[in-house]
């Protein structure tokens, strides 16, 4: 803990203020083609009689299409055992508005943006879904073949599901049930360095990639997936992003860059402009929660019962790893026996979404934390003495058996309610993160205790 | 057209609409003014013509011509940083760097003007730049003390930094 506290060195930080700090897009390539994309225009259509011919007879216009990609379909949570669902280029349907169909490398900006004016494709559009809570209806547009949710968590279920306790018993012994609905929007990262990527195709084979990614290993192996490539014949260079804040994970832009530099036999240059990072470039997702606790008068939440829906966009991507994250969290910071969770990566045909500090754990926040304020204005108790009663111990259990041997509950909760003058009686201002005992053991919280030196 | 770059005098051969950030990073190689938006919109592209901060991406090269234009590069190296380049090191007002370079041009001009370390004439003056990592309470601070003319001390803050490069043809 040397650094807390103290003033260290950046190590970028002189060439932060000095202009030496080299993101992607300074890299001057002599000779590089610009990249641009041709893009879906509508939310969800079958595409057909796609037609490249006059961008491909323009002087010096390389393009790619499906056609071109030796792997066509790979996950970006393929290396894990997970299905692809999503192609890198569309085929035969395009399922969000700005997906991409056709790339195109080009001597000059100019070039290339005449080139995609000339790419033409036919889109029979089919009715476009936007809201998670329709997804589960009959009659609702359908997004993927095999449904509007992903089916392939562990032993194929088609859920993250939480069992612990006995919720129905909770809720039978409960003096009150009190209910919310969260739902926190979509947000886009907006990191001020767009994606970019260039890619040099070297003499002896190899492809250079220069990435903004934050995930560098992550796209290395997406990209030579989908070129059936060996790993050695990538070298990809990162660590430099612009700003990122989960939105560079995805693989975005290197493969096709690494597919024009492999056709061109060129280096080629991909940043995308504003309006791409807003329209395509993938989001966090909106959620939509239901929670139901099981409360006893006095402030004891003895079950809780939760439903999840994650709004994954058109393809599932990271999401069923961020609903994982989730699902362990839907407790937040408080120690309840007694659990039912059911949550859901829902496909619509938003722009796909993704990783944003704290994947999956800020809206399961935002809606454990606002429960915890509602539970208590319902039952007329101090909010911080609600969450300091339920709040987790040494030895108490999460969600998915996890048991807590170094809780920070107890004294973060203290630490808000000095910093914002908030009174606490002597009983709770004296609380520590320590085993229950007494009044902090009911009845309802025994079974659930775990021995933390065991662990 | 001729610009004169940091006080290096360069004949244009761009187009004269061509932008002035495009100018001065693909003709000339001085790559600290960045395309965040190239719309006007997020002030990374800023850099001073001939005393005055300016969204270079929407400036047509033609409009400037003979101007002296002033970038990050133009403040001060590594080794002999300005006052506004230790004040962004000395309060870590740099965090992924993107858009710093427009922001300290802004402060430069801000500074050069006269400004003073009043938060609210700071953020005024800052107004139209975007920072999406720090929440700008580092960048008005250390803006304000390099409008006190604070001194800092660089021996730590500055220390066993690398110059970030990513190894292709520069």
């Amino acid at each position: 803990m040397k650094a807390v506290g103290a003033r260290v060195p950046r190590y970028d930080g002189v060439a932060h203020v000095t202009g030496h700090t080299q993101f992607v897009d300074d890299l001057r390539i002599p000779g590089a083609l610009t990249v641009k994309a041709y893009r879906s225009p509508v939310h969800n259509a079958r595409l057909t009689n796609l037609d490249t011919s006059r961008a491909e007879a323009m002087k010096g216009v390389h393009v790619i299409t499906w056609k071109d990609v030796p792997l066509l379909e790979y996950g970006h949570l393929s290396a894990l055992g997970i299905p692809a669902d999503e192609p890198l280029l569309a085929k035969d349907e395009v399922r969000y508005l700005g997906q991409p169909i056709a790339i195109v490398a080009a001597p000059t900006e100019e070039a290339a943006m005449a080139a995609v004016d000339v790419i033409t494709a036919d889109f029979e559009e089919l009715p476009a879904l936007f809201d998670v809570r329709k997804a589960f209806d009959a009659g609702a547009p359908q997004i993927h073949v095999e449904g509007n949710w992903y089916r392939h968590f562990e032993n194929e279920m088609d859920r993250r599901q939480i069992r612990k306790g006995n919720v129905e018993e909770a809720f039978d012994q409960a003096d009150l049930i009190v209910q919310g609905v969260y739902r926190p929007a979509a947000i886009e990262h907006a990191p001020i360095e767009t994606q970019v990527c260039q890619v040099v195709p070297e003499a002896n084979g190899r492809l250079t990639i220069y990435s903004c990614t934050q995930a560098l290993y992550f796209s290395m192996g997406v990209v030579a997936a989908h070129l059936q490539l060996p790993l050695n014949k990538l070298k990809v260079v990162g660590g430099t992003v612009g700003g990122g804040f989960g939105g560079k994970v995805d693989t975005a832009t290197e493969t096709m860059c690494a597919l024009l530099a492999q056709k061109s036999g060129k280096p080629v240059r991909w940043r995308w402009t504003r309006e791409e990072e807003f329209l395509c470039s993938s989001t966090r997702a909106p959620w939509h929660m239901e929670i139901a606790d099981a409360v006893t008068k006095d402030g004891w939440i003895l079950g809780r019962k939760m439903l999840t829906l994650h709004d994954s966009g058109a393809y599932s991507r990271f999401s069923p790893y961020g609903l994982t994250k989730h699902s362990f969290h839907h407790t937040g910071a408080y120690s309840i026996p007694n659990l039912e969770f059911d949550g859901y990566v829902v496909y619509t045909n938003r722009t796909p979404t993704t990783a944003m500090r704290g994947f999956g754990v800020t809206s399961v926040s935002f809606a454990t934390e606002t429960h915890m304020s509602r539970i208590a204005l319902e039952l007329g108790i101090d909010p911080y003495e609600l969450r300091l009663k339920n709040a987790n111990r040494i030895g108490d259990t999460s969600p998915n058996q996890i048991v807590y041997t170094d809780p920070s509950t107890v004294p973060t909760i203290l630490a808000i309610a000095d910093a914002v003058g908030h009174e606490l009686t002597p009983e709770y201002r004296a609380m520590t993160p320590g085993q229950r005992t007494g009044d902090l053991l009911p009845e309802h919280l025994v079974g659930q205790l775990a021995d933390p030196e065991a662990h | 057209m001729n610009l004169t770059v940091n006080g290096v005098e360069s004949t244009i051969e761009s187009g004269p609409l061509t932008s002035l950030l495009d100018v001065l990073r693909d003709e000339l190689g001085v790559t600290s003014p960045k395309a965040g938006c190239e719309q006007g919109g997020c002030g990374a592209c800023t850099v001073i013509v001939d005393g005055e901060p300016r969204r270079s991406c929407l400036t047509p090269v033609a409009s400037v011509d003979g101007a002296s234009v002033t970038t990050v590069e133009g403040l001060g190296s590594p080794e002999d940083m300005a006052p506004i380049q230790q004040a962004f090191t000395h309060h870590y007002a740099a965090q992924c760097g993107f858009c710093t370079s427009g922001m300290m041009m802004a402060a430069q001009a801000y500074i050069d003007r006269g400004g003073s370390d009043d938060p609210e004439a700071i953020q005024e003056a800052l107004g139209g730049h975007v920072c999406r990592c720090t929440g700008y309470v580092k960048i008005i601070d250390a803006v304000g003390a390099a409008a006190r003319g604070d001194s800092f001390d660089m021996t730590v803050t500055a220390a066993g930094t690398a110059m970030t490069n990513l190894g292709g043809v520069v």
